[in-house]
């Protein structure tokens, strides 16, 4: 039945439509909703685990131990609970536990604006735990589209044995859209389980998960490999591969608008939605993959124009990737401080395609007291 | 006799023997936990299917790579809240943690007074050696105040944590306190926190003679468990608290006050999806007795054996009976 439905409860029925049965997080603008949806569920499905932690390691943490042990987990915060996740997300990469972060978007750093939308942890999830890995992520940018991505995400996890990132962001978390959650589930594939829970291996002697490096296989089978550089290679790479092979399944993109245009404009999540009235004179490039970099894809297409701008609500995250795929300029216009409007993004645009610089006009100090802002300090 | 000598070597099957000698340094106490924990698995029937260990960073971290479970070593610290989705995701596995005093009172802090409030279903076996070996010995949350240590010099300045008292804040929580000396004490206080229903924590006090105990004046690691022996007392079967040198297990008042009554469970098993949660075999007292006399007399015989056919025997590679003969021993009465 087609129902109004918010962007953070759409995660929360995508994942449940992807076979998600563990659920931990602790509360966090603007993410919150997922955390009160998913208790309530629990609440009326005991099958369904939930943990409200002591805090977002913990949360992190905890989802690592419920994939472990057989479930398909996730939690959902925003960039400062995501800042601390970062070292089990690390923990994941290394063991190859599927998962799903949810990183609901503000403004960073630090507690910075918490009510207000940002798109600020692009490189976080690219590069935000220690040591080197392939981490996958996803981008929607309307509630029908985060329902479908999340279950994209759950699969892409079990396939490739790694947390998997989906990113959103204050409005699109927060958007009503009237969606038919039924349908949406229904169109679902859901990739299974494939690791054997705790307890259930199924060869061999019983398993060690370690974040530090360990011969999995062979004569040296349960030793620690932490100085052998081989060995590392040979696990690092037999990663890499695998979360590669399974991003190229969803080399998801939105190539639109008007497409004989001469500029592309590089946009995602809620900043695609705002750019709408662009269509007429812009074309689009709209990552729904964040991670891996669309590489092949994004040049084909940017062969075909004059110029390409990235408009974020960030200081030029995705642009410095696009810049480096494509080895030619990319023009930022970086929608900074929460202000995603349209008046900020044409702006910018006159100002950049003008032939000037990313940088905004700085406003002056105000010399009186500003009005209390209506959304508090969240 | 000889055959039960063997029978006592059962828990033996609970060790990765092929990964020995460990990594631990000669004289450590952990070795000494983790086989008073495998005698209580082989005693209470856990094996791989049943049973998960789940170990923090640091020298006892590298516990459950040594033991015949599936085993998750996770970061440093946080050892409890994989332990607790575990144990929600599949109820009716029993979660031993094992970890050290820093891993579990220092950086995991927080996870381990929020576990304890939760009455989280877990097992912890903390191993209490008052140092941060691993990285060469500096002052943890249960160094003693104004010992040395390489990060305190001239003394540590601050009180150690007490965590008998962080763990009895729950009414729902088992505390108990052991030493590796006290080994007998010590099986039994695991043997009851694994049995107990809620969150359990058994604070065993081990020596680290590396790089703890010769900076504070003990020769040898025989020096510290002299120590033990002589510190350690046992605290009266109805005390409420221990002090610092007792040893002993602390219930929870509800059960104490009920002597029997319904414990409180936190976690309800969910709908039977996988085995029930195994029940250990039931041993009467008598059978106890005989499985501690018999225990008694192998490790008596085993005294009687030289430290490399020991390892042998330990590894399998020839039975108790024939290292007895091959080193003209005689066997005693059985």
């Amino acid at each position: 039945m087609r129902r109004l439905m918010q962007g953070n409860e759409a995660v929360f029925r995508g994942a449940l439509a992807a076979g998600a049965s563990y659920y931990a997080g602790y509360p966090i603008s603007p993410s919150t909703e997922i955390l009160n949806v998913a208790s309530g569920w629990a609440a009326e499905h005991p099958e369904f685990g939930f943990l409200q932690a002591e805090d977002e390691i913990a949360s992190a943490n905890a989802v690592i131990g419920a994939s472990l042990a057989g479930a398909k987990a996730f939690t959902a915060t925003s960039g400062p609970g995501f800042s601390l996740m970062q070292e089990a997300v690390g923990y994941a990469q290394k063991v190859g536990v599927p998962s799903v972060f949810v990183n609901v978007q503000r403004v960073g750093p630090a507690t910075g604006m918490p009510t207000m939308p940002g798109q600020g942890d692009i490189m976080q999830v690219r590069y935000g735990s220690t040591g080197d890995y392939t981490p996958l992520a996803f981008y929607p940018n309307s509630v029908a589209e985060a329902f479908s991505t999340t279950v994209l995400a759950f699969n892409a996890a079990e396939e490739s044995r790694s947390p998997v990132v989906l990113l959103s962001d204050t409005f699109v978390g927060h958007l009503n859209e009237v969606v038919d959650p039924e349908e949406l589930a229904a169109a679902a594939t859901v990739a299974p389980r494939e690791l054997a829970p705790l307890g259930r291996h199924e060869f061999g002697s019983p398993r060690f998960f370690a974040g530090v490096l360990m011969y999995e296989h062979g004569p040296n089978a349960g030793e620690p490999a932490t100085a052998d550089a081989d060995e590392y290679l040979r696990q690092y790479y037999a990663a890499k591969h695998r979360h590669l092979e399974v991003a190229n399944r969803y080399a998801l993109y939105q190539h639109g608008w008007n497409v004989d245009a001469q500029t592309l404009v590089i946009c995602y999540g809620i900043v695609s939605r705002v750019a709408a009235p662009l269509a007429p004179d812009y074309a689009l490039f709209r990552p729904i993959r964040i991670h891996p970099m669309l590489g092949d894809e994004l040049r084909a297409i940017a062969e075909r124009y004059e110029h390409i701008v990235a408009i974020e609500a960030n200081d030029g995250q995705y642009a410095d990737m696009a810049e480096l795929t494509l080895r030619r300029e990319v023009k930022r216009v970086p929608l900074l401080g929460g202000r995603i409007s349209m008046e900020a993004l044409r702006a910018g645009l006159d100002r950049v395609l003008g032939g000037g610089p990313a940088e905004p006009p700085i406003p002056l100090a105000p010399t009186e007291a500003v009005e209390r802002s209506p959304l508090g300090i969240g | 006799m000889a055959e039960t000598a063997l029978a006592e070597l059962n828990y033996k099957s609970k060790l990765k023997l092929a990964l020995f000698p460990t990594i631990w340094c000669p004289g450590c106490g952990i070795g000494t936990i983790m086989m008073q924990l495998a005698m209580v698995l082989d005693e209470m029937a856990m094996d791989e299917t049943n049973t998960i260990i789940v170990s923090g960073i640091g020298c006892t971290g590298r516990m459950g790579s040594y033991m015949q479970f599936e085993s998750v070593y996770t970061l440093h610290g946080r050892t409890l809240p994989v332990a607790e989705a575990i144990k929600t995701v599949r109820p009716e596995m029993n979660v031993i943690v094992v970890a050290g005093d820093g891993d579990t009172a220092s950086i995991g802090g927080n996870h381990l007074v929020h576990s304890i409030r939760r009455n989280v279903p877990v097992t912890v076996l903390c191993n209490n050696n008052e140092i941060y070996g691993l990285t060469g010995g500096q002052t943890g949350p249960t160094t003693p105040t104004g010992t040395k240590t390489l990060s305190s010099p001239s003394g540590n300045p601050n009180t150690p944590i007490n965590l008998q008292g962080i763990v009895r804040s729950s009414p729902h929580a088992l505390y108990a306190k052991s030493t590796v000396y006290h080994q007998t004490h010590l099986r039994n206080a695991i043997r009851e926190a694994i049995e107990h229903p809620g969150f359990s924590f058994v604070d065993i006090t081990s020596q680290c003679i590396e790089n703890n105990g010769r900076r504070i004046g003990f020769a040898n690691a025989n020096e510290m468990l002299t120590y033990y022996r002589k510190g350690y007392k046992r605290a009266p079967k109805d005390a409420d608290t221990l002090g610092p040198m007792e040893i002993g297990v602390l219930r929870p008042e509800a059960e104490r006050v009920g002597n029997g009554a319904a414990r409180p469970l936190v976690v309800e098993a969910a709908p039977a999806v996988e085995t029930p949660r195994p029940k250990a075999a039931p041993v009467d007292d008598e059978e106890k007795a005989r499985k501690r006399a018999e225990s008694q007399q192998k490790l008596a015989l085993m005294q009687k054996l030289s430290p490399e056919t020991k390892v042998r025997v330990a590894k399998g590679e020839i039975s108790l009976a024939d290292a007895l003969l091959e080193a003209g021993v005689e066997e005693g009465p059985a």
